[in-house]
Formats: structure tokens, C-alpha cells, sequence
């Protein structure tokens, strides 16, 4: 039997990091959650998760940005917005969900084949870079980045597609492709500025 | 047995009874009415369905058997002339103690109240075990049938706490008696059909004497508390033991696990609201009101029975959630305030009351809707406003809005502040 010390010492927490996560528009509510644990018991993924999201809500109040940020809690979370709807103290789990994300593959510490955070990585650089996502390529770069593997064993499927024209290789893109370019730039910059 | 006894119990009102049946036309006002007398619903006695005569009162047909007259026979207490009366009274202090309204368990939709039949609420489970109620003190389910026909019992039972309270959807308070309603139910639910009960909290509030002592009481028959609130009630079996049951999911948040639990039977405790009709009575009196809608002390600690209004007092749950030892506390309170007013037979009043110069007053009214404390009336015949000395509390609006100066208030008088401010100006 594997026994593990459990014990969190106070050199484990991050002080500040709660009330980092607080101060973001659109998270301030998470400082009255009572842990009612309501957001869990809607929660249709709560059954796979390592922290329920009740427990994620604590954590983050309590400083433990570690375990938050390395628990596959906020990459299982689907966005199906239940929590929020049905929170007792009006918290928007969903969008605290969605800070911790990224703040997750801003620091790069989510699990390196984890299908979730890849998917979102490669849809954003697409976007940024073409305007628009294309299918094939995104699933395909998802794949190959996580489980090369089982995009073998997907080939088959692939040529299938294929013939029925259903799958192009064909990148798909929008016009004036520059001034987006420009806008992205800004962005850019702006999230450089940000991070410094 | 007398017949006017045998009719008590199954016959209480609709609204009570919630789908029991009841088509008598006599009736007890309510369950365990005090006196226990009972009354004619007009609704349903045919004497009453015949029309009304043109001055309001029913005509009274000849068509009914009157076997209740019969029955009643020489005591001859059944009275078809009797009318609804309103009477004017005049009282010298009013005590305001016009309770609460149950919240509406519809408005939480996740929990399936109206949905499904086995849903039930607080109130139609202290129904069901009481004796007298409409099975006699048996619990059987609404739904669901033993296979010789005969209504089912539970075999399971969830009650789920905070119906409507601590929830910035419904309300935000915590109504404070439902977590000890809660567990006198499963206590009781528990003696009358041994079933396996569960109760499913936020947290347990259980501050008072002998309150504890009780939840401890139920923990030891058995009774499971589940800490964490029920994310829903559903009839979506995922398990064969889940089949022709109602699943409750809920976070154990002590254990740190999601729970799927099958129930024969749900309880929504449901939480305490103001009554709809709150803001008349409040304007009625001239009381103010928190933002929550109860009615407001004059303060929290030193005057919590008292209103804003001289001579007018709050008792229960109109000024807010409480239990019956704290309402019965807080209405001896009010009594003894009523009655320190009465017994001495005066009213002492402040110095700095306001009154009108009646010479100079145009009759424009523009006071009357300012005072707050409805003391300026109008005389109809000289067509001067006067203010009620008994009701001032010398506020000075009136005396700063009168366009013609004629409202002067007493120890502020113009030239007392006027002399006043040179003498805060002056030097030496």
C-alpha cells in the first residue's frame, strides 16, 4: 500500500493567490461560497473529477494555487454553465473555471497529454493565425500532440471521410488576412504588457 | 360520537390539505382550530350557492335537506343568517403580529415540486403523521401502489433543508426553524414507517435549549445527515435499484464524494417569507421595512419590539424568521409595552413638537403628504391644516416645506436659531 502525507503546511499555500483570482471581473462572488456543494451535485462531471468543483472553490480561496492549477477538475470542466445557474450565492463557477485555465497554460503546468488544454492552445493559434479553424487540421494537431497513437488507428476513419468529402486538408481561411494580423498584433502586445 | 367531532380532521381546507379531498360543506377553519367550532363554507353548503338577495346577504334556499340542522337538533347552534361583520374598534396601542408565508416550493424547479407526486413539502408531511389529519396519521405515498392495491409506504425518505433560504435566487436568509421542523419530521417520519431517512443540509443550526441534545437524539436512531445541498431530484433511473424511484444527487461534502440516492419519498423544508400583503399592512401603520421585506424594529437590541410608530408593536414572525418559545417571548415583550402604555393612561411627548399658526396657514395642503409620521390633518370646514400633537415627533419637514411660514416648530423657533447662530459667530 502507497500511504501519502496529506498534511498541507502553510509553505504550500501561494498567499494571495484567492484573492488574485478574486479580483477578476466576473469572479468576485466566490468569496461568499458557503460550500454548499450544490455546484458538485449538478456538476454532470463531477463523478470523474479529483477535486469536486466545491473543493476547487475552497482551494482557491485558501491560497493552494498548486493544487489547483494541477488538478484535472478545471480541464474536465465542460462549460455546461449548471453551477452558475444553480450556485445559492450566485458564484460563476464557470468563468472561475475559465480564469484558472489560464492561468494553467499561461504558468504551463496542465498534464502535457491532456487532450483539453492542447484542443484550446491549437484553436486560439489557428484563429489567431487564419481567422478561422478548419476541423481537420485542429483534430488532427490535437491528436498528434497528445495520443499519436490512437491517431493511427484513426486512419482509416480519415480516408472514409475522404472519399465522401467530408475531410479536406484544405486550410481553411478568411479575407484580408493583414488586418487581422494587425489586430492580433495589438492583442498581442497587450497581452505581453499584461503578463510583465 | 357527536357529529359536529366526526367532521373535524378530514375536512380542512383545500389550501391546507393539498389535493386531499373535501367537499363538506361545514368545516373547521383550520386543523386544531382553538375553539374547536366548526363553520359553513359558503363555497360549498348549497343553502349559500342560491344567489344573494339585494343587500349582500345570501339567500337562504329551501331546496337543502338541512340534515345538519337535524342533526344538531335541539342545541339548534346552525345559524343561516349569520354574516361576515366588519367592526370598527378603538384601541389605544395595536400589537402587529401578522406572520409569515411558507415559500412556494414550485420556485425551485430542480427539486420537482409539482413534478413529481412524491415531492412534497414541510407542511403536507405535518399533514400526513398528524392524527387527525387526511389519513389518519398513516404515511402513504401519493404515488405508487403495493401490488394488492393498496397505497404504498416509504421505505426511503429524503429531506432536503434550505428550501428557499440562504439562496440569493429566492432568499437569502436562513429561516431558522427548518432545520429543527426538519428533524422533528424524520424523528417522526421515522417512528411511523421506519423507513431509512436522510437529511440533506448546509449546515446544522440547531442554537437553543434542548435543541442539540435533540440532533443528537437522531443521530442516534440512525437518522443520516448528509452535508451538502441536493443539486437535483430526478426520476432518471441510471441503476436497477434506482428503477420506479426518485434519485437525489448531492455532494457529500464531508466525505468529498458525489452521492446518487434513491428515495421513495422527497420533503422539501421549505423556508419562511413575508407575507404578500406586508407592504400594506406596513403602510397601514406607518412601520418600515428591511430590505428583505419583514418589518423593521425600532433596534435590533434595545428596542426590538418596538415600531417607528409610537403606541404600535411587532410580535413573531412579521418582524422576521423566529420559532414559537422566541415568538411567545417577544409577544410578552409587546404585551408588557402595550401594557405600561395603557395602564398609565398618558402619553409624555417630546418638547419640540410643531404646530401651525392658524392666522397665517392658506390651506395649500403641500404639508400633509410630507409627514412622515401622518400627524397634519386637514380641517375641512375652516380649511386649515393642524397637526396632531400625539403623533409629532418633531422632525421640522413640515416647518421647512410650508410656502407661507406658517408652520412653527417648539425650542427651534427662528429667532431662537437665529440668536443661536450669532452666538457661535460671536468672539468674546
Amino acid at each position: 500500500m502507497d500511504i501519502k502525507r496529506t498534511i498541507k503546511y502553510e509553505a504550500d499555500r501561494v498567499p494571495g493567490f484567492g484573492r488574485e483570482v478574486m479580483a477578476v471581473p466576473g469572479c468576485e462572488a466566490l468569496e461568499h461560497c458557503i460550500q454548499c456543494g450544490t455546484c458538485s451535485g449538478v456538476c454532470p462531471l463531477s463523478i470523474y473529477m479529483d477535486y469536486t468543483p466545491r473543493q476547487v472553490m475552497e482551494l482557491v480561496r485558501s491560497d493552494f494555487k498548486n493544487e489547483v492549477l494541477q488538478s484535472h477538475t478545471i480541464w474536465l470542466c465542460a462549460s455546461c454553465y449548471a453551477c452558475t445557474t444553480e450556485c445559492p450565492r450566485q458564484i460563476r463557477i464557470t468563468d472561475i473555471m475559465y480564469e484558472l485555465k489560464q492561468r494553467a497554460i499561461k504558468e504551463k503546468v496542465y498534464p502535457k497529454r491532456f487532450p483539453i488544454p492542447v484542443l484550446a492552445e491549437e484553436f486560439t493559434k489557428m484563429v489567431h493565425d487564419y481567422g478561422r479553424i478548419s476541423e481537420t487540421w485542429l483534430v488532427s494537431k490535437m491528436y498528434l500532440r497528445t495520443n499519436p497513437v490512437a491517431a493511427m488507428g484513426m486512419a482509416g476513419l480519415g480516408m472514409n471521410l475522404m472519399k465522401t468529402g467530408r475531410f479536406s486538408l484544405k486550410q481553411d481561411k478568411i479575407e484580408r488576412r493583414s488586418e487581422l494580423a494587425r489586430i492580433m498584433e495589438s492583442v498581442d502586445q497587450q497581452n505581453q504588457k499584461a503578463q510583465a | 360520537m357527536h357529529p359536529q367531532l366526526r367532521l373535524q380532521g378530514a375536512q380542512v381546507p383545500r389550501r391546507l390539505q393539498r389535493g386531499a379531498r373535501q367537499a363538506q360543506a361545514r368545516l373547521h377553519p383550520l386543523p386544531q382550530a382553538t375553539p374547536q367550532v366548526v363553520v359553513i363554507d359558503p363555497e360549498v353548503c348549497l343553502n349559500f350557492k342560491r344567489g344573494k338577495n339585494p343587500d349582500g346577504s345570501p339567500v337562504v334556499s329551501d331546496k337543502c335537506k338541512k340534515t345538519c340542522v337535524e342533526a344538531c337538533g335541539e342545541k339548534n347552534a346552525i345559524d343561516f343568517t349569520q354574516k361576515d361583520e366588519l367592526k370598527e374598534i378603538k384601541v389605544g396601542t395595536i400589537i402587529v403580529c401578522t406572520g409569515f408565508k411558507t415559500f412556494d416550493a414550485g420556485r425551485v424547479p430542480a427539486y420537482g415540486y409539482g413534478t413529481y407526486k412524491n415531492v412534497y413539502t414541510a407542511l403536507e408531511i405535518e399533514r400526513l403523521v398528524n392524527a387527525s389529519g387526511p389519513t389518519g396519521g398513516e404515511v402513504i405515498l401519493r404515488e405508487g401502489k403495493n401490488p394488492d392495491g393498496s397505497p404504498k409506504t416509504p421505505k426511503s425518505i429524503g429531506i432536503i433543508h434550505c428550501v428557499g433560504s440562504r439562496d440569493k435566487k429566492t432568499n437569502i436568509w436562513c429561516s431558522r426553524v427548518c432545520c429543527m421542523y426538519s428533524m422533528k419530521l424524520a424523528h417522526l417520519l421515522k417512528e411511523h414507517t421506519d423507513a431509512e431517512l436522510y437529511n440533506f443540509y448546509i449546515d446544522m443550526r440547531t442554537p437553543g435549549k434542548g435543541y442539540e441534545e435533540f440532533y443528537n437524539k437522531l443521530l442516534e436512531e440512525g437518522t443520516h445527515f448528509i452535508r451538502g445541498r441536493v443539486g437535483e431530484v430526478t426520476d432518471w433511473a441510471m441503476t436497477p435499484e434506482e428503477e420506479g424511484k426518485l434519485v437525489i444527487r448531492v455532494e457529500d461534502t464531508l466525505a468529498g464524494v458525489v452521492r446518487r440516492i434513491p428515495v421513495d419519498m422527497v420533503v422539501l423544508a421549505t423556508g419562511l417569507e413575508p407575507q404578500a400583503d406586508a407592504g400594506d399592512v406596513r403602510r397601514l401603520f406607518n412601520m418600515s421595512c428591511g430590505g428583505d421585506g419583514w418589518f423593521l424594529e425600532r433596534h435590533p437590541k434595545l428596542a426590538p419590539v418596538n415600531t417607528f410608530t409610537d403606541g404600535v408593536f411587532l410580535a413573531g414572525c412579521c418582524q422576521g424568521p423566529k420559532d414559537i418559545p422566541d415568538t411567545v417571548a417577544q409577544a410578552g415583550a409587546a404585551a408588557a409595552e402595550a401594557t405600561v402604555l395603557i395602564d398609565r393612561g398618558y402619553v409624555e411627548q417630546e418638547p419640540n413638537t410643531a404646530f401651525i399658526l392658524d392666522q397665517e396657514c392658506s390651506g395649500c395642503k403641500s404639508c400633509i403628504p410630507l409627514c412622515p409620521y401622518t400627524a397634519i390633518l386637514f380641517d375641512e370646514e375652516r380649511k386649515k391644516a393642524y397637526i396632531n400633537e400625539a403623533l409629532c415627533k418633531g422632525c421640522g419637514t413640515c416647518v421647512g416645506a410650508c410656502p407661507s411660514s406658517s408652520i412653527v416648530q417648539n425650542l427651534f423657533e427662528d429667532s431662537e436659531i437665529f440668536s443661536e447662530i450669532e452666538g457661535v459667530l460671536s468672539y468674546d
